[in-house]
């Protein structure tokens, strides 16, 4: 409707700040991919070896091992914190006392940092004073404090326990708002015709939510993929790299030993398996956006 | 009505009765599961070293002492010393770079919803795409810039860094807000001989104010809370912010957990008591865009 150049000057000041903070790094990130680097970081004496990064990452069993983890991690906690967010959205639609204040307390864990809860939850699970362990023995299921976090069978499964945490409530306010769209007028017509609410909720409902639990879980997903915070805190990948995920991974190859140019390889692989996932997630954003955009 | 249809009714009743009892308990376990860590959070925070240190631990401390806080709020101490500094470190970090996010979205957004430009689509697209990429992508290159810049230990790192991720979410939020003040006010601005300007600063940027305010707050939860590029670019503990400062109770000989347990209580309040007062906002504005058809 409106249209001059002038229109880039409203955006410019976003672009240049992107550019320099987004554009330099991504390039930065795939040239360094190709060259073995000095642990130094005197890096005008790298040496450029094609593809050998790549190489080595893939044929690498701790990649295809920390891979593996990665999914289980993303897959896992993506599930839980859907899962849990849904049910709190559905006995939160309906209007009671005391609604408001209930929502605001299951959204503390998603507002709080990372970092206390990583810290908090380890307390929690503390193999000698953890009050988890005391919990369980005192309900009388355990003898003895179990060792939740230092322990290769456990420890993914114990963070991905505080990641649904940390981040469950985010789905629920996503899908509190999508219940929100849903017509009053269809689910009381399915009810007069006799529709159970189990009904009501699969065919009424959950056709409407389709359109925002597709973005929900893709967010979680992403988010699930670019954890750092939990495991690095908590275990720091360990023991023995049992809950080791990608960017954990990254982070030590990078700042623990040094090796830039893997590190950066690793990167650049990762970002092409956010690239594929970001497609999905902005088409599942901007689904309704182009039709808004020619008003 | 005939019995079969009257006990057909009152099934229907219980059917529904049962799915609102199930939903109550379902509340009440993920009530317990969402508040147990932070409330154990406190309770440790009140006790002695001593008395954290036992198994089965006290549920309630024999003695609560609120001398984990006073520790870490008294200045002539080196722990309140630090954690004082910690905590000023990031409301500034936090402070400036919610302002210029705000300052730089304020007239993006308001481009990405109004107006029609080549590129358009493309740079929307890169502006939402900059949230799906992990951190670690950018933390080599920008550490090695933050280098040559002489920028490592500094706090114009983190708010330079904070920018990227800060920046697109808030052009988000913020258009989600414009896209639903109605064209028709500013064209009505206009035929009355207002600049396009005056119309956007007279008519749109007071309508959006609910908007600015959500996306303050979630800029600032997002700088307070980040740790990353923190315990990355800084090294000097002067410079440090609250999450990495914090980690100076763990990797000592001994973790003091009620201290530790303290501290992250103090650090976790400016945020909660910030989104609880503001929640209304907040929520409406992250929501917008995603249900919108």
């Amino acid at each position: 409707m409106w249209n001059s150049r002038f229109d880039y000057l409203y955006v410019a000041p976003a672009i240049l700040v992107m550019l320099i903070v987004i554009g330099y790094p991504i390039y930065y990130t795939i040239e360094l991919s190709f060259f073995n680097t000095p642990a130094s970081l005197a890096l005008s004496a790298k040496q450029f070896n094609g593809l050998d990064n790549y190489a080595t990452i893939l044929t690498s069993p701790i990649f295809w091992k920390v891979t593996w983890q990665t999914v289980v991690w993303t897959v896992v906690s993506t599930f839980f914190a859907f899962v849990l967010g849904l049910g709190a959205a559905l006995a939160l639609h309906r209007e009671f006392v005391g609604r408001g204040f209930l929502r605001a307390l299951l959204l503390i864990p998603w507002v709080v940092s990372a970092v206390a809860a990583s810290y908090v939850w380890k307390w929690l699970y503390h193999s000698d004073f953890g009050a988890i362990s005391a919990m369980l023995s005192g309900l009388g299921l355990i003898d003895r404090p179990i060792n939740f976090i230092d322990n290769t069978s456990t420890s993914l499964y114990a963070l991905i326990v505080v990641n649904v945490w940390k981040e469950f409530s985010f789905a629920m306010i996503m899908l509190m708002a999508g219940l929100q769209t849903v017509p009053d007028t269809l689910l009381r017509a399915a009810q007069v015709d006799g529709a159970s609410p189990w009904q009501r909720f699969w065919h009424v409902t959950f056709p409407h939510l389709s359109g925002v639990s597709m973005v929900t879980l893709l967010l979680l997903a992403v988010q699930n993929f670019n954890s750092f915070i939990i495991p690095w805190i908590m275990t720091g990948g360990g023991p023995a790299g049992s809950s080791d995920i990608w960017i954990t991974h990254i982070y030590q190859l990078a700042f623990g030993r040094q090796r830039w140019g893997v590190a950066s390889a690793y990167a650049v692989i990762l970002f092409i398996v956010m690239m594929v996932l970001g497609y999905f997630y902005v088409r599942a954003l901007t689904k309704g956006d182009d039709a808004r955009a020619g008003a | 009505m005939t019995a079969m249809e009257m006990s057909a009714g009152a099934a229907k009743r219980r059917g529904a009765g049962g799915w609102r009892w199930s939903g109550r308990i379902f509340l009440v376990l993920l009530l317990g599961f969402t508040v147990m860590p932070m409330i154990w959070m406190f309770i440790t925070s009140l006790k002695t070293g001593f008395a954290a240190m036992q198994y089965p631990p006290q549920w309630w401390p024999a003695e609560p002492t609120l001398e984990n806080y006073w520790r870490l709020v008294d200045p002539s101490g080196t722990v309140g010393r630090d954690f004082i500094q910690y905590f000023w470190n990031s409301i500034w970090v936090s402070t400036l770079t919610t302002i210029l996010a705000v300052v730089v979205a304020v007239p993006a957004a308001y481009a990405f919803s109004r107006f029609r430009f080549p590129g358009r689509s493309f740079l929307f697209f890169a502006v939402l795409l900059r949230n799906m990429f992990p951190a670690v992508v950018f933390l080599v290159p920008l550490f090695i810039l933050m280098k040559a810049l002489g920028l490592v230990n500094t706090h114009g790192s983190l708010i330079l860094t904070y920018l990227t991720f800060g920046l697109p979410l808030a052009i988000w939020l913020l258009k989600g807000f414009y896209d639903n003040i109605p064209v028709q006010l500013e064209q009505a601005a206009r035929i009355d001989g207002a600049t396009r300007f005056q119309a956007f600063f007279l008519i749109v940027m007071p309508l959006s104010t609910p908007g600015i305010i959500a996306t303050s707050i979630y800029s600032f939860i997002g700088a307070w809370n980040e740790y990353i590029y923190a315990y990355t670019f800084l090294t000097r503990h002067d410079q440090m912010t609250l999450p990495v400062g914090i980690q100076r109770f763990f990797s000592e000989n001994a973790t003091d957990w009620p201290g530790l347990m303290a501290a992250t209580f103090m650090m976790s309040i400016p945020v909660v008591v910030l989104f609880l007062v503001l929640q209304r906002y907040f929520v409406r504005a992250l929501t917008e865009g995603a249900v919108k058809h």
